[in-house]
């Protein structure tokens, strides 16, 4: 394929170059006679200058057989399925349709290149601040899509994770199938409602125990929007479209360390308090529970 | 509703409003904003004799919880706590031939209320039938429902502002319950408890004078 495409490219390069040499020819002729040809046997420099010229062209022409002869001939008529039948389009508005047809086509074609190649510079630059390192043979087992996925997954998943920490009541609704949002109550300390989308956490809100689950209303309580916050930040840390499970997992295990938001004092300043918030912030790889401040 | 400790500041030698005053500008320094008044009033009810054992029912009322009104029955050998609505001071009145409101005990506190950050921290100076009595420092925690678990925070917290006069053990009424869920009653028996010190203490010799 490659060479074909290469062959028919010098193909072209050489009709181009034997157009361009005959037109020389043409302008010498009509031209005729010129001054530069100087008074002394003037015809026959002339001669031998429409020689040369056709020398030229004979050995361009010469070229173009040959690179011709190179070409292989398509081996039959190019399939194009129904779009052949736009091409016989009598009406006049449909016409247009083909050459439309043609320039998305290109665009698609487009896409595909430069979205492989992102994706290799992504691969290869990761752009969260994530200590994890993919091997090489774990990427392979991953499903291509993790935004729409089948709800056994997930439920799976959900499943699993209530299973993993005992203090963890898990409720899920679906008021969409494949995403689904849990109230994930942690002990008697808070509870966090999740949105799942696929496989991916789309949205946490931490509020308390007695608040109500809404989605879309912070808590009224100023500790929790700060651990919703941090949740958040935590939710793009951990957020690996490569691993989603995975993703999920660490954020889960995580979120399950503020089991002791108001039990545990800070781990830099052994306090309390600090501007009346507990620790609201816990380390993403060793959990310890720091403030704001102290991180 | 959070947990809610409740403390006893020591007034030596001092009114109950210099006190309060003091308390108000320690928290308001530490970014306090003040929001409105309270009120907790303790009124108290003993069977007549012709009842038999006798009993006593202590009628609280929080305004935090303005539409409830909290009972507390004392049968001698356990306390019996009741949360109701607002008819129940009514049905008092009509068993006044069987309670009988003991004259001279309604205690109150009343005083001051800050927020600040999830606090809620109430001064209150307390008086038993108008006599004042002492100052009592309520600080709520409002995100948390376990004492257990806040205990140390709420403690750190009062010491911020109280000194070395704040607690350093739990109020001796929830050392029993720190691992169950916290709940507005919880608050009027710590009430009640330091309302029944404050009657049997002779208390300053001071009267409150009205402001």
């Amino acid at each position: 394929m490659e060479r074909d495409i290469e062959q028919l490219n010098s193909a072209l390069n050489s009709v181009k170059i034997l157009r361009s040499n005959v037109r020389c020819v043409f302008e010498s002729v009509s031209n005729g006679l010129r001054a530069d040809h100087g008074e002394e046997s003037k015809e026959s420099k002339y001669i031998l200058e429409l020689q040369e010229l056709l020398t030229i062209v004979n050995n361009n022409l010469r070229d173009v057989e040959n690179s011709v002869g190179n070409l292989t001939p398509p081996p039959g008529a190019f399939s194009l399925g129904n779009t052949t039948y736009l091409s016989q389009e009598t009406t006049q508005e449909r016409q247009q349709l083909y050459g439309q047809l043609v320039n998305s086509y290109k665009w698609t074609d487009k896409i595909r290149e430069y979205s492989a190649l992102a994706g290799n510079m992504l691969a290869a630059n990761s752009f969260n601040k994530t200590y994890k390192t993919y091997s090489t043979t774990k990427r392979r087992k991953t499903q291509t899509s993790n935004h729409n996925v089948p709800p056994e997954i997930i439920e799976n998943l959900i499943t699993s994770i209530d299973r993993l920490f005992t203090d963890v009541t898990i409720t899920a609704k679906r008021p969409f199938v494949p995403n689904p949002l849990i109230q994930v109550a942690l002990g008697r300390v808070l509870r966090a409602v999740i949105a799942f989308k696929g496989l991916m956490i789309e949205w946490v809100v931490v509020k308390a125990l007695s608040e109500d689950n809404d989605l879309w209303t912070e808590s009224r309580y100023k500790v929790f929007r700060k651990v919703t916050e941090n949740c958040h930040a935590a939710m793009c840390h951990f957020h690996s479209p490569m691993m989603p499970e995975l993703a999920v997992r660490s954020f889960m295990h995580w979120f399950h360390s503020y089991i002791t938001l108001f039990s545990a004092p800070c781990k830099r300043c052994s306090k309390h308090l600090q501007s009346n918030l507990p620790p609201t912030w816990r380390d993403l790889r060793s959990l310890e529970p720091y403030h704001e401040e102290c991180k | 509703m959070g947990v809610t400790i409740l403390t006893q500041f020591p007034v030596e030698n001092k009114t109950g409003p210099q006190i309060i005053e003091l308390l108000s500008k320690r928290i308001s320094a530490l970014g306090a904003v003040p929001q409105g008044q309270f009120l907790v009033d303790c009124e108290t009810y003993s069977s007549v004799p012709a009842l038999g054992h006798q009993r006593t029912v202590h009628v609280l009322h929080n305004s935090e919880q303005p539409a409830t009104v909290f009972a507390l029955l004392e049968t001698g050998t356990k306390t019996i706590p009741l949360a109701t609505d607002g008819l129940f001071d009514l049905l008092m009145m009509k068993m006044s031939s069987f309670y009988q409101s003991k004259k001279q005990t309604k205690a109150e506190s009343k005083g001051p209320r800050f927020e600040i950050g999830d606090f809620c921290v109430k001064l209150g100076s307390v008086t038993v039938s108008s006599n004042f009595k002492g100052v009592l420092v309520e600080v709520e925690y409002k995100p948390c429902v376990v004492p257990a678990m806040c205990w140390d925070l709420i403690m750190e917290f009062m010491q911020g502002f109280l000194g070395s006069l704040g607690p350093t053990t739990p109020p001796s009424f929830l050392q029993n319950r720190m691992q169950d869920i916290y709940s507005p009653i919880d608050t009027i028996q710590q009430y009640l408890e330091h309302f029944t010190l404050f009657r049997k203490s002779p208390g300053p010799a001071l009267i409150m004078r009205p402001q």
